[in-house]
């Protein structure tokens, strides 16, 4: 199947290196301590954070820093077919443990000693990349909840088909049997987070496909942080003088 | 020109704000050994706190100042508002509604001993002559306490009840340190009051 036709247009319009249309919004759930709404084309995913607060389990208590939880979820809604069983299943949980390993990395977990922190995403449309809107979501959720980071931390993906690296599949190209590399990085500090790949892909291209997504990933932390900015310029304008 | 400023200020996690060697790392950043820099942790304004003239680090300290997405917490040194919740012997129980003028978002629990009721004659403090349930208090706290509970005290004239119902149901009148009256029924109740303004 045809990927990149001989023009160079993917199968949604889409130049190699193009990535979809990106947009976030803070604040989508107003109980939360910290809320996000992430698009990244089709793919559609909201992050909750609450926290830090008491640790509910005291066996579970860490002396000298702060417990992380997250929890991964997909809607019923979110796929072609109706989901059986959206939470328990084995992805879901390996997605949790990354998202969860990501977010801690960049936590500054030993301001806040004996207190948890819990992460809730949940995809409401899934399109392929689920887990980096995800990531990115639950920045933007954490820098509201104003818990304090190292750095934003950004995600996006790449692949390689018809022997062209491709910036950000959406789910035929992910389907299509080719490599995925997901890549999650601090874009100040300039580090890696979180490097996953499935199927398999010669060194060489390995390094290209990898500097593409983590161009992907400076891209949306530009645009996330103008969205932090934008958002406390309205709290600041609303709050008055 | 006065939105260039404040975007100059406004910095979110990552965002480099000096060098270690010129500054200090307040409350929202943080400093890396690695390269000495001092990097934001939080989103919100920049500011800069000179150094105190005793210290012998001159170095102005960086701090960003968040949007504050959390309720007050109570520190030790500060005056809270708080509703008691238990009279017992030795001691009474208050749940903190206001640190200073800002409301808590959660619940925090203080504890008066009967101790720091007052400032004089303090082993002759009858509990339940100086609070009642569903009393609202103006209370100092004193410290972190233990796992369950805040200490707090009352031992100054401008601490203790302030606002307290009879048995009769009405918002009850201070008469002095002592005593508070109903004015439906005329009832004499005996209260720690707290000084408000120049009465009682």
């Amino acid at each position: 199947m045809e990927f990149v036709s001989p023009e160079g247009l993917r199968l949604d319009g889409r130049r190699p290196m193009e990535m979809r249309q990106i947009r976030g919004e803070i604040g989508a759930v107003a109980k939360a301590d910290g809320s996000a709404f992430f698009e990244m084309g089709n793919t559609k995913v909201i992050a909750a954070v609450y926290g830090p607060r008491e640790v509910e389990n005291r066996s579970q208590q860490i002396s000298d820093q702060a417990l992380v939880r997250c929890e991964y979820t997909m809607a019923n809604f979110s796929t072609g077919d109706r989901m059986r069983k959206p939470k328990g299943d084995r992805r879901s949980t390996e997605i949790s443990l990354v998202i969860r390993q990501t977010m801690e990395a960049c936590i500054l977990t030993h301001l806040m000693p004996r207190s948890q922190i819990d992460i809730f995403v949940q995809v409401l449309q899934a399109d392929g990349g689920t887990r980096s809107a995800c990531i990115n979501a639950a920045t933007l959720a954490l820098a509201d909840a104003g818990i304090p980071m190292r750095d934003l931390v950004t995600s996006c993906s790449a692949g390689y088909l018809n022997s062209t690296p491709l910036l950000d599949l959406n789910y035929v190209e992910d389907s299509a049997g080719g490599p995925d590399v997901t890549v999650g990085i601090l874009p100040k500090l300039d580090k890696v987070t979180l490097l996953q790949m499935d199927a398999k892909l010669p060194m060489d291209i390995f390094e290209n496909v990898m500097q593409l997504a983590i161009e992907g990933c400076k891209a949306i932390a530009n645009y996330i942080r103008e969205v932090l900015l934008e958002n406390t310029k309205q709290l600041e304008y609303r709050r008055g003088p | 020109m006065q939105e260039r400023e404040e975007a100059e200020e406004l910095v979110t996690p990552g965002e480099v704000l000096g060098k270690g060697s010129q500054l200090k790392a307040g409350r929202g950043a943080y400093f890396l050994p690695q390269n000495g820099t001092v990097y934001a942790s939080l989103t919100g304004r920049r500011s800069l706190i000179p150094p105190s003239p005793l210290s012998s680090d001159q170095r102005p300290t960086v701090e960003v100042t968040g949007h504050s997405a959390h309720g007050a917490i109570p520190e030790p040194g500060s005056i809270v508002i708080a509703r008691v919740t238990k009279v017992m012997a030795r001691m009474a129980s208050a749940d903190i509604m206001c640190v200073g003028p800002k409301s808590v978002r959660e619940k925090f629990t203080g504890i008066i001993r009967q101790q720091d009721v007052r400032a004089t004659e303090i082993d002759k403090v009858d509990m339940h002559s100086s609070f009642r349930p569903g009393d609202i208090v103006r209370a100092l706290v004193l410290s972190l306490g233990d796992a369950r509970a805040y200490f707090l005290s009352t031992a100054k004239n401008e601490l203790g009840v302030v606002s307290a119902e009879s048995a009769a149901g009405a918002t009850m009148v201070p008469m002095s340190w002592t005593e508070m009256q109903c004015p439906l029924t005329g009832q004499i109740e005996q209260r720690k009051v707290a000084k408000v303004g120049g009465q009682a």
